[in-house]
């Protein structure tokens, strides 16, 4: 099996990884390349940065996604589309998709505690993104959708985010909660022990807070339904065939470290390993010769028309650089052995070299992408 | 002044830039430098399930401050600490806060009720300021540091009375207050300048900046090929060369494109900014992480008079 055929067979590729390993580019690069070869692609990212808009060159992307230009790649027959998400924008539409009626669905859209919620709790975006991960997988007719996710060094969180939510709502709590507000709100917080705690979460937290929160619960409790139900299918979206996740690291300590974590978390939560991308990789052939040695007759040839010591000190100049570069590459090696190791569980392990430019444009892209899929990659 | 020992002789230093830029080294350097300068500083790190510090000091950080050097404590402010300490003063009698936490829906209730984890853990640091003369916070990724200080901004709609919004107020009172400083670690690439410029301008149009910012360019390195060097490079890297000439170039390429990079970096963001950013060379260490933050230390200490000798840690 080679690492092309095996993007072609993908339905949904999930890239995970800490930040500034170059997920988003290389979520980019892997769309870029399937599209290239005829697939229809969707490259959602959830990054608040908006970088990937960056490296496609688009500005003001509209909620719904947008076709990539490839008329600069007369060979790419698929089509590239790209999406970002707005965490309010999606939970608003879910809130109004399930909602049972206008009314709870007015209330809910107005509540302070869920405007909150949606507009800057951290978890949201993250729930967000696999709540609309399964729109797009399920609703429109991709054949492969590459999914980039927020930059997370603790656990899998965006993957747990929904779980946190469904456990907050869940039957038992909201009756709890809810238990003292039937009986007429915080007016009859006295009777009973979830009352008791109530008015110490009253007193914590403010009287008001905990009236919106109740509110907020009291119609959420309608759309609990709803809500567990697109959970279970994004869990078992992430688990069909045809789906994979692809950890991204870069070659340093602290992203190795994260890197051989992930490896470890996929593997309990069982969801399918597809292999380990080390992005940024500084190479270095190390030969014996000198720079003298191999490049001192070109040197003087074209420097006929230059200082002489200009010559020498180019020449030294290389020799350096050539050392840091080689010392850079070995040292890299050391640091990323261990995740090459814990990657031998999944379907590949692949190094993608530094680029000598700026990721910012198609091409580049295609290059990244060339480096995945198109040089030999281990494969256990 | 000389911006880090602006950043040194504040209250408060908010340490965040991109992920992977060096927050964490950068955050632990400034710590030793307050210490070493003799202020009594204090280094946190926040809601973070794989703690850093073991592997900067000799031992694990602990949600009370650890003594690890003269003048220096560090302490990692994590969620179920800072929950503890904050429902603590509210509610005096132990008994009764370990009965409400340890019950499994209020539990569950504030792991996820919106922006009371940011509230206590915000919280816990500036209630730890009493007890330091600097507090350096080794914070998350710009997008959720920035989202973290914003919380006490919409604590006022959030909370619409009582302790939290009483408490949000006086964590605003903290932020704004021109003694507390945000320090971003910039690396010489275009998508981290740009995501630096962003934060910056999301962070001063929400009010979130007390003093002004200081952002340290890391691993910058200047141009230092002169003009028939960088000629004769570029007709070098034209020529055909046999595949051992071509990893001597490709090195020389690589270096005098770090160096552009720099160069073009500390353009955009002095324009942006007024004033250039401080440039760090790269440190060595190995990567190993306590090696970096003890090179990073020395090399920022030249920039406020202290020595080597004088970082009896490093």
């Amino acid at each position: 099996m080679d690492l092309n055929s095996w993007l072609l067979d993908q339905k949904l590729v999930v890239c995970v990884g800490s930040g500034g390993v170059g997920k988003t580019t290389t979520a980019a690069s892997v769309g870029l390349w399937a599209a290239i070869q005829g697939k229809k692609v969707m490259v959602l990212t959830i990054d608040p940065a908006k970088r990937l808009a960056n490296s496609l060159g688009l500005e003001g992307m509209p909620p719904e996604g947008a076709k990539i230009d490839l008329s600069t790649m007369p060979d790419a027959k698929g089509e590239l589309w790209a999406m970002m998400l707005d965490s309010r924008h999606t939970f608003d539409d879910l809130i109004s998709r399930i909602a049972p009626s206008e009314e709870v669905r007015d209330r809910i859209l107005a509540n302070h505690v869920y405007q909150q919620m949606s507009a800057t709790f951290a978890g949201s975006q993250d729930y967000m993104a696999t709540e609309r991960i399964y729109d797009v997988v399920s609703d429109r007719d991709f054949d492969i959708v590459v999914l980039d996710t927020p930059p997370v060094k603790n656990a899998l969180d965006f993957l747990e985010s929904p779980g946190r939510l469904i456990k907050f709502l869940d039957q038992q709590v909201l009756a709890w909660f809810l238990e003292p507000a039937k009986k007429g709100l915080i007016g009859s917080l006295m009777s009973g022990g979830s009352a008791l705690v109530l008015r110490l979460l009253s007193a914590v937290l403010g009287k008001s807070f905990i009236e919106d929160l109740t509110e907020f619960m009291q119609d959420f409790e309608s759309l609990f339904e709803g809500f567990r139900d697109r959970h279970d299918e994004v869990q078992k979206l992430f688990r069909a065939e045809g789906t994979t996740f692809v950890t991204i690291c870069a070659p340093t300590e602290s992203s190795t470290d994260v890197a051989v974590f992930f490896q470890e978390e996929l593997h309990e939560r069982e969801l399918p390993r597809g292999g380990v991308i080390v992005n940024q990789r500084h190479r270095s052939d190390a030969g014996t010769d000198s720079a003298q040695e191999v490049l001192g007759e070109v040197v003087a040839k074209l420097s006929t028309d230059l200082q002489d010591k200009t010559a020498t000190s180019i020449l030294a100049r290389l020799s350096m650089a050539h050392k840091r570069l080689t010392d850079l590459s070995t040292a890299e090696a050391s640091v990323i052995s261990p995740l090459r190791e814990a990657s031998m569980g999944g379907d590949f392990y692949q190094e993608v070299p530094r680029l000598d430019t700026e990721v910012n444009d198609l091409e580049s892209l295609r290059r990244i992408g060339h480096h995945i899929f198109a040089v030999p990659a281990v494969i256990p | 002044m000389n911006p880090v020992a602006k950043l040194l002789g504040g209250r408060v230093i908010w340490v965040t830039g991109k992920g992977g830029t060096g927050k964490t080294s950068y955050a632990a350097a400034l710590a030793v430098l307050g210490a070493a300068k003799g202020r009594k500083t204090l280094l946190c790190e926040v809601d973070t399930s794989r703690p850093a510090m073991a592997a900067i000091f000799d031992q694990p950080a602990d949600f009370e401050p650890v003594n690890m050097a003269p003048n220096l404590d560090v302490s990692n402010v994590h969620w179920d600490g800072a929950l503890t300490a904050y429902v603590q003063t509210y509610i005096p009698v132990k008994r009764l806060v370990t009965g409400v936490l340890s019950n499994r829906v209020v539990r569950r209730f504030l792991d996820f009720a919106p922006g009371a984890r940011e509230m206590f853990i915000l919280s816990r640091i500036v209630s730890l300021m009493d007890d330091y003369d600097l507090v350096v916070v080794d914070m998350h990724a710009s997008g959720h540091a920035y989202s973290m200080l914003d919380i006490t901004r919409s604590a006022a709609r959030l909370f619409r009375s009582g302790p939290m919004l009483k408490r949000a107020q006086q964590l605003q009172e903290v932020i704004m207050d021109a003694q507390t400083h945000t320090a971003f670690v910039a690396l010489p690439e275009e998508m981290v300048v740009n995501e630096t410029l962003e934060t910056v301008d999301r962070m001063r149009e929400a009010k979130l900046l007390g003093g002004d910012p200081v952002i340290f360019l890391n691993r910058a390195t200047m141009p230092s090929l002169n003009e028939e060097e960088r000629e004769l490079l570029a007709r070098l890297n034209a020529e055909e060369l046999t595949p051992q000439a071509r990893e001597f170039v490709r090195a020389g390429v690589w270096e005098d494109r770090l160096e552009q990079a720099t160069q073009e970096s500390m353009q955009r963001l002095g324009d942006a900014f007024g004033h250039m950013p401080i440039l760090v060379p790269p440190v060595g260490g190995g990567g190993i992480p306590r090696h970096v933050v003890a090179q990073l230390a020395v090399a920022l200490g030249r920039q406020v008079g202290v020595s080597r000798r004088e970082l009896p840690w490093t």
